[in-house]
């Protein structure tokens, strides 16, 4: 049964999927079973980690960890099929255009499906899933938060039936702190900070969720690194290590914890990988 | 410098997130300003230093910027509008519009009350995207400017912005609406449904959805029945100018593997599509690297430890040496320009102009 639920999550481009890959490799080390899901219709980790390809059905990726990718779409067809048990209604359900369109738009449902997918073991709500945690690499901040408000915003639109019980069900779990488990990835740039801490103190403030922090992609060069450069290289990286300096002042100030995660200076995926372990073990 | 054809009325930046999109957008705007054009960039979340540089408030109203730093101290040869999308207020902006005519007062006013619609204008499932897209057919429209720039929202990935138009006329389409609509108590619309598979289908989604949410929506389509059509005209215009001869794309993307990699299967995607894609900006390359003097990189050592700064130079020699090697990849029917990276401490007017100026063609 899945014990844990870990969402990954930051501005765009800081680094979220790799910073999952880590967690996940991390976590399995602990002779735990992994499921790493990306939630995005194109996959991402493919490439990434060189997988022939990746998928609903998860395919292993290394050791005790597997990864998939879970579309909104997915989730839904397949809770549905559990739920309405006979092929034939199922399909007439869902390969009608007109129900298609209606699950695109009808706000919060996709949401809602994802996060039914996540809560589904415990809840025990679906087809079973054999691994002990799960890691999302999920949304970017905003949409993420949309995400994670969409079961308590249907629980108070929709109140009665079905949805409603499923919605407030799912709810309870995300605001499970034994349960569900927050990491928000960030740079050592204005507009990631300021968007770490929004999601901070809100993740606080609605569902008393403490994230872990974690500040990516880190120079760490010192003022002797600097005197080598020239004058041009120098002006550009010096404002880069002023940053860096500038955003840990920034989340101590807010007494946020944070983990430093230096940029790796390689281009080959398990290298990177491999090297950033470390830094998490004993910390998360 | 980038190519714009004279004739192209709208340019829209795309791209996935942090990879400096709106700052982009706005150099091109500081840029082209001063050869002379009325332009307008239109913005979803600027930062703080942009926000302060253009003189931007998040209010969704138009603001001129200040052009006379960077004019010599002559009056700039054109004019640079813009403006932070107000979500809710341009979908509500969007319903009046489209409705003009056919709806009166109370019916518009019963549909903004109604939760579903609530929810559709708020955050929820990329209505950002789609009300980026009418602010931009409405100042398209409007005539005023002589180009529209718009820097989309920090979507997953820029399908949702494409498909917005499409999503959201599916809503308005009458095949889904007469399904609510054929009573007018909701007990009694699922009887008139003669069709036995159309019945089965709501049986279904009531199980799984429960009868306050077909109610819901079954009043929302309700209140949208007498002006369905206007509605979906309108989005067909928005559609149609994603399309138009005079629409440019822009896709911007960052130096890094993963990301060039994404670009490129962008590109092909856009191009299939039909959209006019004639740039791709490889942004924020870090310029200082051309003057440090060059040693061999070798990717097989962990470089996490040992010499950092040498470490750095190398890594991010071999992004340009990875570089060099995918811009073969994109088709000769764009252009491949980048873009240098600049502090991000020095975020203002005259900033811009240098950043628009050194854009550079890759060939």
């Amino acid at each position: 049964m899945v014990k844990k639920a870990h969402f990954v999550t930051g501005k765009g481009g800081v680094g979220k999927s790799l910073v999952a890959a880590v967690l996940a490799r991390h976590f399995s080390q602990k002779n735990q079973h992994l499921l790493l899901a990306e939630l995005s219709e194109f996959s991402f980790y493919k490439d990434f980690l060189d997988l022939p390809q990746i998928r609903y059905t998860p395919t292993n990726w290394t050791g005790l960890v597997d990864v998939a990718q879970w579309s909104a779409q997915d989730c839904l067809r397949e809770y549905a099929l559990h739920l309405l048990k006979i092929q034939k209604l199922y399909e007439l359900f869902f390969e009608n255009p007109v129900t298609r369109s209606l699950v695109q738009v009808a706000p919060g449902v996709q949401e809602l499906a994802i996060l039914g997918k996540v809560t589904s073991s415990p809840r025990r709500h679906g087809p079973p899933m054999s691994y002990d945690q799960l890691v999302i690499d999920a949304f970017a901040t905003g949409h993420f938060l949309s995400l994670l408000q969409a079961p308590k915003a249907m629980a108070d639109t929709i109140p009665f039936g079905p949805m409603g019980d499923q919605s407030r069900s799912i709810d309870k779990l995300i605001r499970d702190p034994n349960f569900t488990e927050v990491h928000v990835v960030s740079l050592a740039e204005e507009l990631p900070i300021t968007e770490t801490l929004e999601l901070y103190f809100e993740l606080q403030k609605t569902f008393q969720i403490k994230p872990k922090v974690y500040l990516n992609k880190l120079f760490n060069l010192t003022e002797k690194d600097l005197s080598k450069l020239d004058a041009n290289a120098q002006d550009y990286l010096s404002v880069q290590a002023e940053n860096e300096l500038k955003a840990k002042k920034t989340l101590q100030k807010n007494q946020i914890e944070f983990i430093s995660l230096p940029l790796v200076t390689t281009l080959n995926t398990s290298a990177i990988i491999d090297s950033l372990l470390p830094y998490v073990t004993g910390v998360v | 410098m980038i190519k714009i054809k004279p004739e192209t009325k709208t340019l829209i930046c795309i791209g996935t997130g942090g990879v400096g999109k709106t700052t982009l957008a706005a150099s091109f705007g500081v840029g082209l300003a001063l050869e002379g054009k009325k332009i307008l960039v239109l913005t979803i979340d600027p930062s703080k230093r942009l926000a302060q540089a253009l003189g931007l408030k998040p209010d969704g109203e138009l603001h001129q910027v200040d052009l006379s730093e960077v004019s010599g101290g002559n009056k700039p040869a054109g004019q640079l509008w813009s403006c932070v999308i107000d979500h809710q207020k341009a979908f509500e902006k969007f319903i009046r519009q489209a409705s003009k005519n056919v709806a009166s007062e109370s019916e518009i006013n019963r549909l903004l009350k109604n939760k579903l619609y609530l929810q559709l204008s708020g955050r929820l499932s990329g209505s950002q995207e789609f009300t980026s897209l009418i602010s931009l057919y409405q100042y398209v429209q409007s005539g005023v400017y002589d180009l529209v720039i718009l820097d989309t929202p920090p979507a997953q990935h820029t399908w949702s912005f494409l498909n917005a138009p499409e999503k959201i006329a599916n809503l308005f389409n009458e095949g889904i609406a007469n399904w609510f609509r054929a009573g007018n108590e909701s007990g009694s619309l699922f009887k008139k449904i003669v069709n036995i598979g159309t019945t089965q289908v709501l049986k279904a989604l009531e199980l799984l959805t429960g009868s306050e949410f077909i109610k819901e929506l079954s009043s929302f389509f309700k209140a949208i029945q007498n002006w369905q059509g206007p509605l979906e005209a309108y989005v067909m215009n928005c559609h149609r100018l994603l399309i138009s001869p005079q629409t440019e794309f822009v896709l911007v993307t960052g130096l890094d593997p993963s990301r060039l990699k994404e670009a490129y299967k962008l590109a092909k995607e856009i191009r299939t599509q039909g959209y006019k894609l004639t740039s791709i900006v490889i942004n924020r390359v870090p310029g200082w690297l051309s003057t440090q003097t060059t040693a061999t990189f070798d990717p097989k050592t962990s470089l996490v430890e040992g010499d950092r700064l040498n470490n750095i130079i190398h890594y991010y020699q071999s992004l340009e040496t990875e570089l060099k090697k995918s811009i073969q990849s994109f088709s000769s029917q764009q252009s491949v320009y980048k873009c240098f990276e600049f502090s991000q401490n020095t975020e203002n007017v005259p900033q811009l102009k240098i950043n628009y100026d050194q854009i550079i063609e890759i060939t």
